[in-house]
């Protein structure tokens, strides 16, 4: 059995950004995977990453709602508790 | 000119503060920002008889848009290449160490997130995003708006912002570390 590098949780929000850039090495992808699967607080963390992308894609391709002030509201509030 | 005509052009019309700020993100530049709101417009309202509504007018219009700024980097336009200094600070890596331990862990638990689904959910949160995006160091939001919106290569980054490979790891990875970091605090706590 090989070694395999280990990365730390800063490391691995390096690579999380990296893999937005370019495709990771199997070293890589391992060494990530694998750490992750150990660590609450880097799921935590990826979560959030994952839907920061998914959402910055939505907002770049124009389906994001108007935000203009004027634009009619929903009429019920927000139920702004569950956040 | 028909009804119908009239409202496509009004519903144009409409997007174009959007469109503004957009570009004034990838621009940093009012007027250059104006600027290219406006080629899309004529050009949204120029295509028009050909739109059909496979997609949104709003998707159409951000695409003219996507399309008008990579062609004015690939033909090197002034108009987009503002020299761009930028600052030290961008380009520190020792940066967020208040986020991590000295083990380089996470320092806190992180708040599950959960995408927005409700239409007020979205805005708000969008609201956020874009709040977030202009608070980036320019530099560091012309980098990060070109690999995730534009979708240039990074070397077509590189060599747009005259920065070495590293440097633009370094640039994409603090935008996307204060992008999270700023809907934490701005959106998921608010």
């Amino acid at each position: 059995m090989t070694e395999r590098p280990k990365v730390t949780c800063r490391e691995t929000s390096w690579l999380v950004s990296d893999a937005r850039d370019r495709p990771l090495l199997e070293s890589e992808k391992e060494a990530l995977a694998e750490h992750i699967a150990g660590c609450s607080l880097c799921q935590g963390a990826s979560e959030q990453f994952a839907v920061l992308f998914r959402q910055v894609g939505v907002y770049f391709k124009g389906d994001a709602p108007d935000s203009d002030e004027d634009a009619p509201d929903s009429d019920e509030d927000a139920p702004d508790s569950d956040k | 000119m028909t009804d119908a005509a009239l409202d496509l052009t009004e519903e144009i019309a409409r997007f174009r503060p959007m469109l503004y700020r957009l570009a004034l993100l990838q621009l940093r530049d009012a007027a250059a920002a104006d600027d290219v709101a406006q080629e899309t417009v004529l050009a949204a309202l120029e295509g028009a008889p050909r739109f059909r509504a496979q997609s949104s007018l709003k998707t159409w219009m951000f695409a003219i848009l996507r399309h008008k700024m990579i062609d004015s980097i690939r033909a090197r336009d002034r108009r987009v290449r503002m020299p761009d200094e930028g600052s030290a600070a961008e380009l520190d890596i020792t940066g967020f160490n208040t986020l991590f331990t000295a083990e380089d862990c996470w320092a806190a638990p992180k708040d599950v997130w959960t995408d927005p689904e409700s239409v007020v959910e979205r805005k708000a949160f969008f609201r956020v995003l874009e709040a977030c995006l202009t608070k980036l160091p320019a530099r560091t939001a012309r980098a990060f708006l070109m690999r995730e919106w534009l979708e240039l290569a990074p070397e077509e980054v590189s060599a747009e912002l005259k920065v070495s490979a590293g440097n633009l790891r370094v640039l994409l990875y603090r935008a996307r570390m204060q992008l999270r970091l700023c809907l934490d605090l701005g959106w998921n706590r608010a």
